[in-house]
């Protein structure tokens, strides 16, 4: 079967530095192919060089057996490869259906056949979406589903899908996964970008793994297992260093010192009586669902947000009754909340990496400065560089442009440089590959290691069971149950977290 | 800075200690064995030959090897509200009229009554000192022992610590103005004797002499009842009661509380409660969440059981937890011997035997 698309020997510089470096890739009409890799492979790069995003450097791209190469996306979509975003490209002010026609709308349109239309269409994908809702009005989540539904609806011969779960839930998952294997049926080609490495071994026919910037192998997904595919992704095997079977009792670090006691803590209808104490020397980790108040509750403990005036609870930091209306007294007091959002609250996407390290620093009000040492600076961002492994095409590459994993580095990194006794991390992993997730779990080992108090919160469980000295299950706005690793189990955490 | 002057507008916050680190949950005292079903047995000691254990007006025996029915050894007219036993086989009995009685070794058959010991009438707690006195927690003074919910209620804090010279008859007080003292550890690690005082949630170390009580452990996350030695030179606490947060709310609203201890019947009052969820006439349980019909462990509740083991400076390093959903509640006496601890549960109506942690 000729390839619908392939690529031969394709390169992209970035400023004299290879993204990706001489790879061949082909995908089949109807078939599904899984594009793995860790952050900064170059999966991205390769597909946007397909959905004419960005030029290649070097080698060609056929498309229909025609060499070929798009100077726009809109160039790419008419001629039939569309490409859905893991940041979304909709316009937040338009509603659903004028999102879903932009660029298709007739000279005259009818608002209200659009809409009838958008409602056709997204119930026929099993989208439950209000067409007439402005998508700035819309959760992460459902502006995906737009996105998807815009591919779709362009009856797009390739569809590219970069990181399409990320926000979905398990429920939209499945429908998602249904629509995939609907458009394949089509004769769609699907590539499918994902860190669920899970997802590609369901529903992948072929898979092609990529490793700083080179194909590694492209095979039948029947070849692969999920230790073969992080041994190809990182180079070693990882899966039993990552998420090995629960710790036993031996493993756990003693407790140190009482460090926090948070004591009837409450904030609305969203943090409600919670109470818990963090140790010297631990890590602790808190589970829960989304909106069960854990990232609300530290985020009071940290200064961002204010507790109830009124009988909001008490935070003792050693003893001592704190209460911080910003953050910047926690983290004098050495208290660090490393965020989930490392987007909106996590880097200055425009600066360097040495500058945002720096300015955590600064932040911190540790050091009297009457002026910017870029040679400190420079200083800074070495030693950080080279402690937290943070990777980038060079020294004065902005942030934004770094690889999920090395944004996160970097985020970590700004907090860490302000010398913590009590370090926060919202879900460290989030969006980040296997090889970073080691890097980051090694690094939150060593703290507490070296006798910091670490608190660690994640929805994903294996990685609770994993770091955990103790676990702290989270529902409606407070702990609710406490166990040590050697009696947590899965089943009981969830059952905790959810009954 | 202002913190006083504003809780006389917005209310004084009250906040309680979370259930963690040593004190963390589990299921040890449910899971533990029951050596025998008892109709609320308050407090343990050992006679030299066997255990025994208040139930009532009883005494009753337990055979030393923890096997068979238990033997009731002694009936008084009033409910028994504390015991004691001494190395010399001596026991004494502390009554809910304010009598104190001793039965075997040297001085069987003494009979003190308040009259005879300053007035002392409310014993709640019991222990022999080294030298063979007697020292006698006082809940309140002008209560029984069995009105303590509503001492708690008045928050009365006219308790004391008493030690009678059994040889002289002389009754001298050691300390007063104590909220509800409960429990008394004599020869106490670290010197003098250590009280457990109940509405304070704390024990205090008073000097063997008499003298100000001192804290030293305070912010306890239930009320403090009885001390036991333990064999590894640190001691057993038993917290007869949780706090909760709708209890510290009516504890501070006066009016409400007024009016609650006239028009409702001391059972249902929103009070600590050595058992609970027996009748449908109580306060919601005090908040007690049910999901589909499963009585969650972790939901606030009037009743609990918990002990804690502390270590030679007094400090928590373990403990042993009938939770909200548990049956084993209101744990008032413990007593350790030969590597096991007995655990009297009152809101439970059961002994049970735990492994001592080595």
């Amino acid at each position: 079967m000729n390839p619908i698309v392939e690529m031969q020997k394709v390169t992209k510089l970035y400023r004299g530095v290879p993204a990706i470096r001489d790879v061949d890739f082909d995908l089949r009409p109807g078939e599904i192919h899984a594009l793995l890799g860790e952050n900064g492979a170059g999966k991205s790069t390769l597909t946007k060089i397909m959905a004419g995003v960005v030029d290649a450097s070097a080698g060609r791209m056929l498309y229909r057996g025609q060499p070929t190469q798009f100077a726009t996306p809109s160039e790419a979509l008419n001629a039939g490869i569309a490409m859905v975003f893991q940041e979304t490209s909709l316009v937040p002010s338009m509603t659903v259906a004028q999102n879903l026609y932009l660029g298709t709308e007739r000279f005259l349109n009818r608002l209200r056949g659009i809409y009838i239309s958008a409602q056709q269409f997204l119930q026929s994908l099993n989208f439950p979406v209000d067409p007439t809702a402005t998508v700035a009005s819309l959760g992460a989540a459902k502006r995906q589903m737009v996105e998807i539904a815009r591919a779709v609806h362009h009856n797009a011969a390739v569809i590219i899908f970069d990181e399409p779960t990320a926000t979905l839930t398990p429920e939209e998952k499945r429908h998602f996964f249904a629509l995939m294997r609907r458009l394949k049926q089509r004769g769609v080609s699907i590539v499918f970008i994902s860190h669920a490495l899970e997802e590609a071994l369901a529903h992948a026919d072929r898979i092609t793994i990529l490793r700083d910037g080179e194909r590694i192998v492209t095979d039948d997904t029947a070849a692969f297992d999920r230790d073969k595919i992080i041994r190809a992704m990182v180079g070693r095997s990882l899966s039993t260093e990552l998420y090995k079977a629960r710790r036993t009792a031996g493993e756990v670090r003693p407790r140190g010192e009482k460090v926090l006691s948070v004591q009837d803590i409450s904030m609305g209808n969203v943090v409600r009586n919670n109470s818990f104490s963090i140790y010297d020397g631990q890590i602790t980790g808190v589970f829960g669902l989304i909106g069960s108040g854990r990232t609300e509750t530290f985020k009071i403990v940290a200064g961002i947000y204010k507790r109830d005036f009124l009988h909001g609870g008490e935070v003792e930091l050693r003893g001592r009754t704190v209460r911080y209306l910003v953050p910047a007294p926690a983290v004098r007091d050495g208290i660090v909340y490393v965020t989930e959002d490392r987007k909106s609250e996590g880097f200055f996407e425009t600066m360097s990496i040495a500058e945002n390290l720096y300015s955590g620093l600064l932040a911190a009000g540790l050091e009297k400065v009457a002026y910017v040492s870029r040679r400190e600076m420079r200083s800074l961002a070495g030693e950080w560089t080279e402690t937290l492994n943070i990777r980038a095409i060079n020294e004065n590459a902005r942030v934004i442009e770094l690889s999920g994993g090395n944004q996160q580095r970097v985020v970590i990194g700004k907090g860490l440089v302000q010398r913590p006794r009590v370090v926060i991390f919202d879900e460290p992993t989030r969006g980040v590959d296997v090889g970073a997730i080691a890097e980051i779990h090694r690094v939150i080992n060593k703290l507490a290691d070296d006798g910091l108090a670490v608190v660690v919160i994640s929805s994903y469980l294996p990685e609770i069971m994993n770091l955990s000295d103790r676990i702290l299950v989270c529902r409606q706005g407070r702990i609710v149950e406490e166990f040590a690793p050697e009696d947590a189990t899965e089943e009981k955490i969830m059952y905790a977290a959810v009954h | 800075m202002f913190g006083g002057l504003l809780d006389r507008v917005r209310g004084k916050a009250v906040t309680i200690p979370p259930l963690d680190g040593p004190l963390r949950a589990n299921t040890a005292i449910d899971d533990a064995p029951a050596l025998c079903e008892a109709t609320a047995p308050d407090d343990l000691a050992f006679d030299g030959t066997s255990f025994l254990f208040s139930s009532g007006d009883t005494v009753q025996a337990l055979p030393a090897d923890g096997t068979g029915a238990p033997v009731p050894v002694a009936r008084f007219d009033v409910a028994v509200t504390a015991l004691a036993g001494a190395a010399d086989g001596s026991v004494a009995v502390a009554l809910d009229d304010g009598r104190i009685m001793i039965r075997g070794g040297a001085r069987d058959g003494l009979a003190l009554a308040p009259s005879d010991v300053g007035g002392l009438a409310c014993p709640t707690a019991l222990a022999f000192a080294g030298d063979g006195a007697l020292l006698v927690c006082q809940g309140a003074a002008g209560r029984r022992p069995s009105d303590w919910v509503v001492d708690l209620m008045e928050k009365g804090a006219s308790g004391s610590v008493w030690r009678i010279d059994l040889a002289a008859g002389r009754a001298a007080r050691l300390a007063g103005d104590l909220a509800f003292p409960y429990g008394v550890l004599a020869d106490a690690p670290g010197g003098g004797i250590v009280v457990a005082e109940s509405w304070r949630h704390r024990l205090v170390r008073v000097p063997a002499s008499g003298g100000a009580p001192v804290p030293v452990l305070a912010r306890l996350p239930g009320y403090p009842a009885r001390l036991a030695p333990a064999a590894d030179g640190g001691a057993w606490l038993c917290l007869f009661a949780p706090r909760n947060r709708l209890i510290e709310f009516v504890l501070q609203e006066d009016a409400y509380r007024a009016d609650m201890m006239r028009d409702v019947a001391r059972p249902y009052w929103i009070a600590p409660a050595l058992s609970s969820g027996s009748s449908f006439l109580e306060p919601l349980q005090c908040g007690g969440v049910k999901t589909m019909g499963i009585h969650k462990p972790w939901s606030p509740s009037r009743s609990y059981g918990l002990l804690v083991r502390l270590d030679r400076n007094l400090r928590p390093v373990a403990s042993f937890h009938s939770r909200a959903n548990g049956r084993r509640h209101g744990v008032t006496g413990a007593i350790e011997r030969d590597g096991r601890v007995l655990v009297a549960a009152k809101g439970g109506s059961a002994i049970l035997s735990l492994a001592a942690p080595s």
